[in-house]
């Protein structure tokens, strides 16, 4: 049965992005459509180089397609300027780097409590958030330390505490256990069916094969072409 | 890899950082030269011309501030080679580690970042060098300055590029130095090359705003720059202080100490000659002559008292002052001082040709900057000298005598008086009638009620005057008064400008700490947005950090500056509301011109996008 648009919290039709390198023009998207559905856990595989980490920045509209249209949250990045798209971000979108990407001057409760500071949360409010959210992920007690003082597990966790800040509608995740071990790479996996169970719309972009028994549906990448869709 | 290659491709990859270090180099040297020719032309210039013209305790004033400013200017281009060379090679450490890495040998690495130390270093003396002459050739073919030109002195050359090219050589060596003895793995790691502090311990500001606690945090992490930045900032704020504030008190206590001694809206009643012999008399500052073998005692010169009495008459003379002015040749009188039970000799017997102005101590009109006291009424056997005289003539003048025509009198008090210069005398009237034989003043000093039409009350006096003798004329002091004090207001302009070349330095140098700050935090910065910052927030990042920075220098910088010009070069200081608030616009000026000026690498970052940055 088709969607409502108003279901579908991304909507990308013929998207497409091109890099200037040099005088070539190297094509990452090609003609990209994918419809993701609210509370809907998608995965996004491929080998490297296949235009995953380019889908999600389009998606969370930290880069724009070159051409074709994206819709997110109702919203069509394509044609909005910066401001319009760091408040979007702030407020919509909860992006996981797989570097983790943690902000090394600030503490972990100070990590966790930027992006609430932005969308100017009350102070009472950020600080019982910010308790909630790392009591979530199982690091309250590390909460003045600093991300050096961290292991790379931990700083995933700070980094998906982070992005659920300002309780975001969608959640993007990029490579989220590809620089973790079994034993942390699993902690993610939890907090990632926890997001699932609370009928978060999640986009993961993984090789890690737990993660896609996890999604409600995986569609590849090959060569910036979305080449199957398992559903 | 050739070694010269290497370093010419680098230099060029990093075309921000080359270009902000050639330019800051080249204009540190050319400011440095700029001022030593400048100085040679035009400022020390002035004072060696004002050495025959200015009286010695101007002179004094003037050429302590241009030797401290000098000294000061040459600190703060040693400062600023040193800080750009350190931040230039700081850089380059994980490059160093990287190439270590890859199995460079040791020699050969830092053998490619010293040629390119030494590009660096003679390119920025070379055009600073030609910067230096360019500039001091065209400031000193402007139209003020033209007067005091001389064929500059080429051997500042070769010394200001010696001494910065060695500056540059020791303080760039010594990050090169530390790379090379470090693992490559150790050169790889952050905390060297933005030298940054080891760990995060220090929670800085953990209840303020956000952009607050970044900002801070990243200036503490970056220690060792940014107390380089903020020490370097500090001594080109002293200087500016020194220069802006002290030429600013100075030019006011000076116009001031010349105002009272001469007489603001003071008239001068004379007979034509002696009164054009008077004015060039106290126009000797602004490089007017007085006529030589001039007989002031000539009967022609003589006020009659019928004159004196016409000035009882008229209305709107506030009060008038008889002087009789002379020229005699003055004694030193040798005296001694005790001092454990030791007899020592206090100066010699020296002569010098002097003029002699004969005062009624109770009735002078004016005030001058004394060191001792004037005289009193009714003690015929006193002197007060002029500064000058004071100085070729005196040893320890307060403690010694004068003679004059076999008459002994002792010195009382040394006074800053622009009259002759300061080759003066001031006795008492009648003392200096009697040796004379002289029983009229020749010149009368008149002062008007501010309340009154000057030009009716001139017009009145003049005609008055005439009736008495034809050849007696008023003249207006203030066109005098006007030339002296348009003189020292145009020397100290010139002191206040001369660190102009010291300040494009400092902002230059500012930018680069800035670029320095933006590339430790590109990568966090590009975070932020990510995560929803928007452009105006990492400027605000930056604008914090580089406040941070300009508000602790500018504290230091400005206390020891205001120190130095009070306690140092000015004693007795005339500071009103308005010089206060002249100083603090100027140095507010500057602070927040470096401030705009240090944004553009931050706004120019801002504007990138959030990928770019990233890669």
């Amino acid at each position: 049965m088709p969607m409502k648009t108003s279901d579908l919290v991304v909507a990308t039709h013929s998207l497409c992005k091109a890099y200037q390198l040099g005088e070539a023009e190297v094509e990452v998207l090609k003609a990209i459509t994918l419809n993701v559905a609210r509370g809907e856990f998608v995965a996004i595989c491929g080998p490297s180089g296949s235009g995953k980490t380019t889908l999600l920045n389009l998606v969370s509209g930290i880069d724009k397609p070159t051409s074709g249209r994206i819709l997110v949250l109702g919203q069509d990045l394509a044609v909005q300027d910066e401001d319009f798209l760091a408040e979007f971000r702030c407020s919509n979108v909860g992006f996981v780097f797989q570097s983790y990407n943690l902000v090394s001057t600030l503490t972990v409760a100070e990590n966790v409590a930027f992006p609430m500071e932005w969308v100017r949360s009350p102070a009472a409010e950020i600080e019982r958030r910010v308790a909630d959210l790392l009591e979530t992920v199982g690091l309250q007690h590390r909460a003045n330390h600093f991300p050096a003082q961290l292991s790379g597990g931990e700083q995933q966790r700070v980094a998906f505490a982070r992005a659920l800040a300002n309780d975001p509608e969608l959640i993007l995740a990029d490579e989220p256990t590809g620089n973790l071990d079994t034993k942390n790479g699993q902690k993610i996996t939890q907090v990632l069916q926890m997001l699932k169970a609370n009928g978060k719309t999640v986009i993961v972009a993984t090789h890690d094969p737990a993660l896609m028994q996890l999604a409600d549906r995986t569609v590849c990448l090959e060569e910036g072409r979305l080449t199957s869709k398992n559903e | 890899m050739s070694e010269t290659f290497f370093p010419v491709n680098d230099l060029l990859r990093r075309k921000l950082q080359t270009s902000l270090t050639l330019l800051s180099l080249t204009v540190c040297v050319a400011s440095t030269l700029f001022l030593l020719l400048f100085s040679d032309q035009i400022g020390f210039g002035i004072t060696s011309v004002a050495g025959n013209t200015l009286t010695v305790g101007y002179y004094n004033i003037f050429s302590s501030f241009l030797l401290f400013v000098g000294i000061l200017v040459f600190a703060v281009g040693a400062v600023i080679v040193s800080f750009i060379t350190f931040l230039m090679m700081a850089q380059r450490t994980r490059d160093f580690g990287l190439i270590k890495a890859a199995g460079c040998p040791n020699s050969l690495v830092f053998s490619y970042f010293f040629i390119e130390l030494l590009m660096v270093l003679f390119l920025g003396c070379v055009l600073g060098v030609a910067l230096g002459f360019l500039t001091d050739y065209a400031v000193i073919n402007m139209g003020v300055f033209q007067a005091y030109q001389k064929a500059p002195n080429f051997w500042y050359a070769p010394l200001v590029f010696v001494a910065f090219f060695v500056f540059g050589l020791i303080f760039g060596l010594k990050p090169l130095l530390n790379a090379a003895r470090l693992s490559p793995t150790a050169a790889i790691s952050p905390m060297q090359y933005f030298g940054l502090s080891e760990g995060n311990r220090f929670k800085a500001l953990s209840k303020s705003r956000l952009t607050l606690k970044i900002a801070s945090r990243s200036l503490f992490r970056r220690q060792s720059a940014t107390v380089r930045i903020v020490v370097f900032l500090s001594i080109v704020f002293l200087l500016l202080t020194v220069s802006i504030a002290g030429s600013i008190i100075a030019n006011d206590t000076t116009t001031s100490r010349v105002e009272n001694a001469v007489g603001k809206d003071t008239l001068l009643v004379a007979h034509k000659d002696m009164g054009n012999q008077y004015i060039s008399l106290l126009s000797k500052f602004s490089g007017a002559k007085e006529k030589a073998d001039f007989n002031y005692l000539d009967p022609n010169f003589a006020i009659p008292d019928a004159a004196l009495q016409q000035l009882n008459t008229i209305s709107g003379i506030a009060n008038f002052e008889k002087r009789l002015v002379c020229e005699e040749q003055i004694q030193e009188v040798m005296n001694f001082t005790y001092s454990d039970s030791a007899t020592i000799p206090i100066g010699d017997h020296r002569e010098a040709d002097s003029l002699v102005v004969g005062v009624e101590p109770e009735k002078v009109l004016s005030e001058w900057f004394i060191d001792g006291r004037f005289l009193k009424n009714g003690s015929a056997s006193e002197a007060v000298v002029g500064d000058s005289l004071a100085a070729v003539a005196f040893e320890m003048p307060l403690l010694q005598s004068l003679r004059m025509q076999n008459t002994t009198l002792n010195v009382v008090g040394v006074c800053l008086d622009p009259v002759n210069n300061g080759m003066v005398v001031y006795v008492p009237l009648e003392m200096l009638e009697s040796l004379n034989n002289a029983s009229d003043p020749n010149i009368v000093l008149v002062q008007l009620d501010s309340s009154v039409n000057q030009d009716t009350v001139i017009m009145r006096l003049q005609e008055r005057l005439a009736d008495v003798n034809s050849d007696l004329t008023v003249f207006e002091l203030n066109d005098a008064l006007e030339n002296n004090v348009g003189f020292l207001g145009a020397i100290w302009s010139v002191i206040m400008f001369l660190p102009l070349f010291s300040l494009v330095a400092a902002t230059l140098c500012l930018i680069g700490y800035l670029v320095l700050a933006i590339n430790e935090q590109r990568h966090e910065f590009a975070v932020l947005r990510a995560m929803g910052a928007k452009p105006k927030t990492i400027v605000t990042v930056l604008a914090v950090q580089s406040l941070i920075v300009l508000f602790s220098s500018f504290g230091v910088g400005i206390s020891f500056g205001i120190m130095g010009t009070l306690m140092i070069l000015m004693t007795q200081p005339v500071v009103t509301s308005f010089t206060v608030l002249e100083i603090a616009g100027w140095l507010l000026a500057a602070l927040f011109g470096m401030f705009l000026l240090s944004l553009w690498p931050a706004v120019r970052f801002a504007k990138k996008p959030i990928l770019k940055i990233m890669s």
